[in-house]
Parts: structure tokens; sequence; C-alpha cells
């Protein structure tokens, strides 16, 4: 629910900084490795748009897959269970996180004020 | 309808506040640690039992995060510590901002710290994306919540500098494999330390109060040196 309340003050200061509108989507990039259940974020934001200017506005999430490396085997494509495991599961050593741990705002849209249908 | 490309992270406003908040830490030699973890897994437990073995010896401090009530800083201040409690009204997580303005509320009783603890609302999902300025977070995982939590909730036990097991005292009347637990904390966070304690009988108590004493000794090593001392 926080991430939904930050994703919303973050696309209204978007729309703001520009004259202002009614939001119509915000696209973020959701990691596999930030811990966010998309389902759960976008049921989230529904209910911080409810009753507000912007409640037809539309989350769409952009999911990222983990990308983890191993220095000593390379890339490692495969993912054991829950994909957070950060040993190599061919030699055990760390891994590096190369992607998917994504939390970003990526686009707005919305209509300005005087092109909003009366 | 207008479109725009954005490139920013949804944390962005938070994390600029952590890194200010951070900087005043650094200047104070303040060591902030951020306790994660599940109702009643006895985060408050274990600061009482902190402030019983370090009071004297260093300035504590603590804010405590909850939905509803004072009753968390309302006992660390009964330990015999400055303690403010930030009511969240629902909202399940501590962010930066709500850090610095009880700060700023709190005045000269949570300034000039040895050690800040700040208590999060009890939850093991939310609190783990925002940085509060803190120098690590631990997680907190009682022996009666089960021995499957690090791989069931992996973002905060990936992101814990030390995993705190508590309520070993319990171990007898409950299944939980420690060593399950450690070995799945270990595969999803290899530096993190790993402790067993009881603020019941004390057991793993002193091991966590050395990794506290170790970290403010690190920090204030690092310390910026001050104008006024500079040759």
């Amino acid at each position: 629910m926080g991430l939904a309340v930050e994703i919303y003050r973050a696309a209204r200061a978007v729309a703001d900084e520009r004259g202002g509108g009614t939001l119509e989507s915000v696209t973020v990039a959701v990691g596999e490795l930030a811990a966010v259940e998309p389902d759960l974020l976008e049921f989230a934001w529904r209910g911080v748009v409810e009753g507000s200017e912007d409640a037809s506005a539309c989350l769409v999430v952009d999911w990222r897959r983990a990308r983890q490396a191993c220095r000593t085997c390379g890339d490692v494509a495969e993912r054991a269970e829950g994909s957070w495991l950060r040993l190599c599961p061919r030699c055990g050593e760390p891994l590096r996180v190369e992607g998917g741990d994504e939390l970003d705002l990526r686009g707005v849209a919305f209509t300005a004020p005087e092109s909003v249908s009366p | 309808m207008t479109e725009v490309d954005v490139r920013r992270k949804i944390l962005a406003d938070n994390a600029s506040a952590a890194e200010s908040l951070r900087e005043s830490f650094r200047a104070s030699s303040t060591l902030v640690v951020n306790l994660i973890s599940s109702p009643g897994s006895g985060k408050t437990t274990l600061l009482e039992a902190t402030v019983r073995a370090l009071k004297g010896r260093l300035r504590l401090g603590a804010i405590d995060g909850d939905i509803a009530t004072e009753r968390d800083a309302d006992r660390l201040r009964r330990a015999g510590i400055p303690a403010r409690q930030i009511l969240t009204g629902g909202a399940c997580h501590l962010d930066a901002r709500q850090i610095a303005s009880a700060l700023e509320s709190e005045g000269d009783r949570l300034a000039a710290l040895d050690v800040l603890f700040i208590e999060n609302v009890g939850n093991l999902i939310c609190p783990t994306a925002y940085d509060l300025g803190e120098d690590f977070k631990v997680a907190l995982l009682s022996v009666a919540e089960g021995d499957d939590k690090p791989f069931k909730y992996p973002g905060i036990f990936a992101r814990a500098a030390i995993t705190v097991v508590t309520k070993a005292d319990l171990l007898p009347h409950v299944d939980f494999d420690i060593a399950a637990v450690c070995d799945q904390v270990a595969s999803l966070n290899p530096s993190a330390r790993f402790l067993v304690t009881s603020a019941r009988t004390g057991e793993g108590m002193d091991t966590w109060i050395a990794h506290l004493e170790e970290a403010l000794a690190r920090k204030r090593a690092e310390a910026p040196v001050p104008a006024g001392a500079r040759v």
C-alpha cells in the first residue's frame, strides 16, 4: 500500500509539473527481486486512486525477471526456488545482481485540463 | 493525452530524505539500527534487554512505529531511554520523512545519541523497501513463527545485516530447525550474521551486544574529522 501511495504521489507530481490534468495510466517497472507482488500492487493502486480525480487511472506493471551472475561461472540463467538465492547453484559462490531489482516509475499518461470532456 | 517517459525510482523522495538523515547521523556518529519483524516477535523485548545491558555505558534512544497505541515507546521509556512513538494511522511501515519529523519534534531528547534504534511497524514485507538512513537492518524471527520464513519473506532476510532468532527459550515446545533457518538466511544473504537469542534467559545477548558495540566502533572510526580538530 505504501508503494502504491508513493507511485501515485510521484505520478501526480509529473502531471502537475506539466500543467496538471487527470491521470490515465501510470507505468512502473518492478523487478522480481523487489519483493513486490504485482497483483497486490495493482489492488493497492485501486484503493489509492479510488474517490480521487484519478479514479479511472490504471497501473501498468512492467515485470522484470531477476538477472544474477556468478563471477566464476559467468551468467546464471537458471534460478532455484524463489529466485532469491544469492549463491550460485553450480559452484556455491555468491551471485551478483545485475537486474531485476527495479522499483522505477517509467511513464505517466494524463489528460490536460483543457482537453477533458465536459 | 500527454504521455511522459520517466526515469526515476519510485522511492526517490524517500531515498533523498534517508540520505539527509544518514548524513546527520554520520556527523553525530550515531549508530542507527532498523529492526524489522512480524508483530510479536519480540522487538521491544529485545530492546528492553539491550537497554539493561548497555545502560550507563552508551546513550541510547528509540523511535517506535505502530498503527496505534504508545505501548512500545512507553515500555522503552520505562526501561530508561528516550523513545518517540510514531503512529502511522494504518500505514504498514515507517518512511524517512516520518523519522526526520520525529527527530525534529523530539529536539535534544533524541540528539547526540550513541545508538538510535528504530523499531519498525510489525511487518515482514513493506518496511523492507524503505531506507530510513540506518546503518543496517536487523530481521527478528521468533521460534514460534516457524522455520520457513526466510524463504517465504526473502526481501527482509536478504537485506538484513543481522538475523536474530528470538524466544529461543521456547525451543523445547516448538518445531523449529535452527540449522535450516541459518542455511536459508546464508543462501539469501551470504554476508549476514545469524544470532540465536532469548531475552528471557539472556542466551545470545552477549553476542548481540558485541555486534552493536563493534558496529558503533566502526562508525566512530569512519566519522569525519571535525574541522576544528584538523592540524
